[in-house]
């Protein structure tokens, strides 16, 4: 089959070597952020927070310290809790489920809907493609936390007062830091689900079913968290894509503590390499037949 | 065919790799060190000769004890309301008295981060990193604060003044009170050298590195097979002479029973602001009294003062030496609540003549007639010490 009879699909254009790859990536990030799918999955995450503070707001009962998720207690005194609130709730399952179904989705969707050999059609077409749609997701986990991040930020500063946040180590700082702080929390967790996401593009590489790939990849991100609460496997532990998931509170501390950021990284870029290098020799040889 | 091996060759290699690195970077960073060679004494020295006051770190502590695990959170819930709902001294101390034991036991069991600053002339901070939390304790001068971020609840207590130049008083008057051959530091380790000698056989073990930074390894190890404290290893620092880690192992156990040590140690001056502490808004804060060294007790403070009459025949026995002695607390002196404690029964096992809690160093036994006795030998021993 040559590339000249082929009609080329809606929004999935044929690249072209050279710019090719921007094009490619651009016209990718257009097909995800244009897709239904993808705005329902953001608008729930931004329900989260505003879910969490309505319910705050309206119950009359006022919770004592530590009780309920962490924060939530201080929700009343200090709106900015909001967000690192919704961001623990939403870590073990919701976050991941949505990047399930984003890096699920990436090959075998385009496999199951018979577009996938149309993208390939350029020399060395599969690799780059890889790449973008890897990027694809990698910018969708960002979007989502930083949607997470600014709706818990709004929703926060609209129902409760503002004011300068006490962080776990009983120091307190000002409103403009504690915003930036929100932002490296939003990084943090980005980075925290780079790893998964990399595992959701293995999986779609290995089947044509998306609703399969999704599924196992949510799948994969529940069975890491309950190896990780099994005292035998303590040695397991630390190389677990999601034992630092929770580590963000280090950046609550004063002085503010990147040891855990460091290493969630080197964790989430062993799973870049391992699964990325999986992904990469899974997709080079796969017969592509639809 | 070949091309589909050679592309399926990253999928081989890239895991391989990633593998081989996360086990030999620990290696490399275990790997040996090789330390001008010192006897105990000159380490012993070497710490003595330390000036360090001034550093921020992180430590890690372990602890495979082999506790009996317990629900601490139900004991917590269960003891709470009551101590709230009476609001009695006794109702709050007994409450108390348990959150300190759970508290205690909580540090004493599994793994604990710490982060260290001392910024020397009486200032330090520690913080406790829970995963969700953090408790800090601020020593700046005469204040010492407690803050508990869970519970959003701060504590202060106000050393006298005078306590500090009492204590720095006495400290002075040492010298003269020692043996005059204790005039130096190098007569001072020699003393100490030859008081642990009949019990202890002090060596210099393999360099090491901690936190990064090559150790002397000083290894006390009991010259009893009474005990089931198998060598305790005190790590050095080779340049500032600053103990950065000490191991115990106990006895017929591969792991370590207990540790701590520093897992990065940076030995600039903490910034300054970090002693400052200025309870958050919102808190809850406890003012506590410390009891000045003439036994009165400061204006609004719990009577901490001790009453003799009610000790006398209370103070505990110590029978035996070195790592096999015992220490027996008569039954007069046993809080009666602990008798009545849950958790006590959760963590106790029935045995001939009592209770007892038996851990991989400590073993703690309780007679049947209310006399407890403790120490870092086996159970048999505690039996036979009790009859």
């Amino acid at each position: 089959m040559s590339s000249s009879d082929v009609s080329v699909p809606n929004s999935a254009e044929v690249p072209v070597r050279g710019r090719g790859g921007w094009d490619l990536l651009g016209s990718e990030l257009a097909v995800l952020f244009r897709r239904r799918r993808t705005w329902a999955m953001l608008v729930a995450i931004a329900l989260i927070p505003i879910l969490l503070a309505v319910a705050v707001r309206l119950s009359s009962s006022t919770l004592n310290p530590g009780e309920g998720p962490p924060f939530l207690d201080r929700v009343t005194q200090n709106g900015l809790f909001v967000g690192f609130t919704a961001m623990v709730v939403a870590i073990p399952l919701f976050l991941p489920l949505t990047i399930g179904v984003v890096a699920g989705d990436t090959i075998a969707g385009e496999a199951g809907l018979g577009t996938l050999r149309y993208l390939l059609v350029a020399p060395a077409g599969r690799v780059r493609l890889l790449l973008v749609k890897y990027v694809g997701a990698a910018v969708f986990c960002l979007v989502a936390t930083l949607t997470l991040t600014v709706s818990g930020a709004l929703i926060g500063a609209a129902l409760f007062p503002v004011g300068p946040v006490t962080l776990l180590s009983g120091d307190t700082i000002s409103v403009a830091e504690s915003l930036l702080r929100s932002l490296l929390v939003a990084a943090y967790v980005t980075v925290s689900l780079l790893g998964l996401a990399m595992i959701g593009l293995f999986i779609s590489t290995l089947t044509d079913v998306p609703v399969g790939a999704m599924a196992a990849t949510v799948v994969v991100s529940v069975v890491a968290q309950i190896l990780d609460v099994i005292p035998q496997l303590s040695w397991l532990h630390p190389w677990l894509f999601s034992h630092y998931w929770l580590g963000f509170a280090d950046l609550l501390r004063q002085p503010l503590d990147l040891g855990s950021f460091g290493q969630n990284a080197i964790v989430q870029a062993c799973y870049l390499a391992v699964f990325g290098a999986l992904a990469y020799s899974r997709f080079v040889t796969k017969d592509i037949l639809s | 065919m070949s091309g589909n091996f050679l592309r399926w060759l990253p999928a081989v290699i890239v895991p391989a790799v990633v593998v081989a690195a996360v086990i030999a970077v620990p290696l490399q960073a275990g790997a040996a060190v090789d330390l001008p060679d010192k006897t105990p004494e000159q380490v012993l020295l070497l710490v003595n000769d330390s000036t360090v006051s001034t550093f921020s770190g992180t430590v890690a502590q372990s602890a495979d004890l082999g506790l009996p695990s317990l629900d601490l959170g139900a004991g917590m819930n269960e003891v709470a309301p009551t101590g709230t709902s009476t609001g009695t001294s006794t109702g709050t101390s007994t409450g108390s008295s348990t959150v300190a034991l759970t508290t205690a036991l909580e540090l004493l069991s599994g793994s604990h981060d710490f982060r260290v600053y001392a910024g020397g002339e009486n200032r330090f901070r520690v913080q406790v990193k829970d995963r969700m939390d953090e408790r800090d304790v601020i020593h700046n001068g005469s204040d010492v604060w407690l803050y508990d971020s869970s519970s959003n609840a701060a504590t202060h207590l106000r050393l006298p003044p005078d306590l500090s130049a009492a204590a720095a008083e006495k400290l002075a008057e040492l010298p003269s009170q020692l043996p005059s051959d204790l005039s130096t530091p190098s007569q001072l380790a020699e003393r100490v050298l030859t008081e642990l000698e009949p019990s202890t056989t002090v060596s210099v073990g393999t360099d090491a590195r901690v936190a990064g930074r090559s150790v002397y390894q000083l290894v006390l190890t009991p010259r009893t097979t009474d005990t089931l404290v198998a060598s305790v290893s005190i790590a050095v620092d080779a340049e500032t002479g600053l103990p950065l880690q000490v191991t115990v192992l106990a006895v017929g156990q591969s792991t370590p029973a207990f540790q701590v040590g520093f897992t990065a140690i940076d030995f600039a001056a903490p910034e300054a602001a970090l002693f400052d502490f200025v309870p958050p808004a919102g808190a809850t804060v406890t003012e506590q009294a410390v009891p000045n060294l003439s036994g009165t007790v400061g204006e609004g403070g719990v009577d901490h003062s001790y009453d003799p009459s009610k000790a006398a025949g209370a103070v505990p026995i110590v029978t035996g030496t070195g790592w096999s002695s015992i220490t027996e607390v008569p039954a007069a002196a046993v809080a009666a609540e602990l008798g009545d404690n849950p958790m006590i029964d959760q963590l106790t096992t029935a045995v001939d003549g009592g209770r007892a809690l038996k851990t991989s160093l400590l073993t703690v036994f309780l007679a049947g007639d209310g006399r407890v006795f403790a120490g870092a030998v086996p159970l048999a021993r505690l039996q036979a010490a009790a009859e």
